[in-house]
């Protein structure tokens, strides 16, 4: 899902850039409150692997019927662990370090950042908080739960993020609006099935070794 | 000095997916289990406008990895870059924070 340089129009490249440009100065404020905690400074390393992991994930293209490929993104996964501010930080930063490799553009960084890391990674994030309490009331255990939310969650963020996407090269004039929606949403169903399972299981292996590595459990609700 | 994996069990057990995840890179693309096929971004663009249309989009730069051809080479310098970089970046609003008290 990764823009190219010179494929969106301007305005929508600038319009993008700024949301992003805003929501990573909101994120800085929101982290540094975040690591109030004393312990909070112990999680670092783990960040800075989580994004080698979901780096790492990015370069495997699994292959999807019909001649495409697909592969992590990340953006709920990483939210659901770290905050949605966390997580826009993060992808953000991956995607720079994918622009210098040519895998998306430099100018169409705040359009990728906007779809993986605002859609993908914070709206999924409030898609899983949902999942989540509907979930509470079933009798399903907690790692159960947010396990389940976040595959489902991190499913629907990739289909919206395709969605958006579509929008925007709509907007560009390079496909009509509604072939691009249209034909994103279609690849992204398959697509998607990948991300849901690979974020449903590392939630779920967390839960398992070191549950306090979840820092958003309070915000989930399922803090105990 | 004796390390205790079992205490940093989640960094080690993601540096492992990270070494799994690298051996699949190396040999993956090679053994056709993994796909260089387009993904579903550029599926769309070449459905509707061709492969040749999508090549030739005009950038004002050239990313300066971009030489990198091979994807184990190219997963293993993003991978330490992206670390370095997010490391960084976390740990400055870390020191920010510890800094303002």
């Amino acid at each position: 899902m990764h823009i190219p340089d010179g494929l969106l129009d301007p305005i929508t490249t600038i319009s993008l850039w700024v949301i992003i440009v805003v929501i990573l100065i909101l994120a800085y404020f929101r982290l540094k409150k975040s690591f109030q905690d004393e312990h909070s400074d112990k999680i670092v390393p783990y960040i800075g692997v989580l994004a080698a992991v979901i780096f790492a994930f990015q370069f495997v293209n699994y292959p999807i019927p019909g001649g495409t490929s697909g592969h992590l993104v990340g953006g709920t996964l990483v939210a659901v662990i770290l905050g949605p501010w966390a997580s826009v930080t993060v992808l953000f930063l991956i995607l720079v370090v994918q622009s210098f490799f040519g895998d998306g553009g430099i100018t169409a960084l705040g359009a990728n950042a906007f779809n993986m890391g605002i859609i993908g990674g914070m709206v999924g994030f409030y898609i899983v908080i949902g999942l989540v309490r509907i979930l509470g009331k079933t009798s399903m255990r907690k790692e159960y739960r947010v396990t389940v939310a976040t595959a489902i969650g991190s499913y629907i963020a990739i289909l919206l993020a395709a969605s958006v996407c579509g929008v925007e090269l709509g907007l560009a004039g390079a496909i009509p609006m509604e072939i691009a929606i249209s034909t994103m949403v279609f690849w992204h169903i398959f697509i998607g099935i990948g991300e849901a399972v690979i974020s449903g299981l590392i939630i779920f292996y967390i839960y398992k070794v070191k549950p306090d590595l979840i820092i958003t459990e309070s915000y989930l609700g399922v803090k105990q | 000095m004796k390390l205790n994996l079992k205490k940093h069990r989640v960094l080690t057990s993601l540096l492992l997916i990270i070494v799994i995840l690298l051996v699949m890179i190396a040999i993956g693309y090679p053994l056709g289990i993994l796909s260089e096929n387009p993904d579903g971004l550029e599926r769309v663009l070449i459905d509707h406008n061709g492969e040749s249309w999508l090549e030739n989009l005009a950038s004002f730069w050239v990313p300066f990895l971009s030489w990198i051809e091979n994807n184990y080479i190219a997963a293993i310098v993003g991978i330490l870059l992206s670390t370095a970089i997010i490391f960084a970046v976390f740990k400055l609003v870390s020191y920010r924070k510890n800094s303002r008290e």
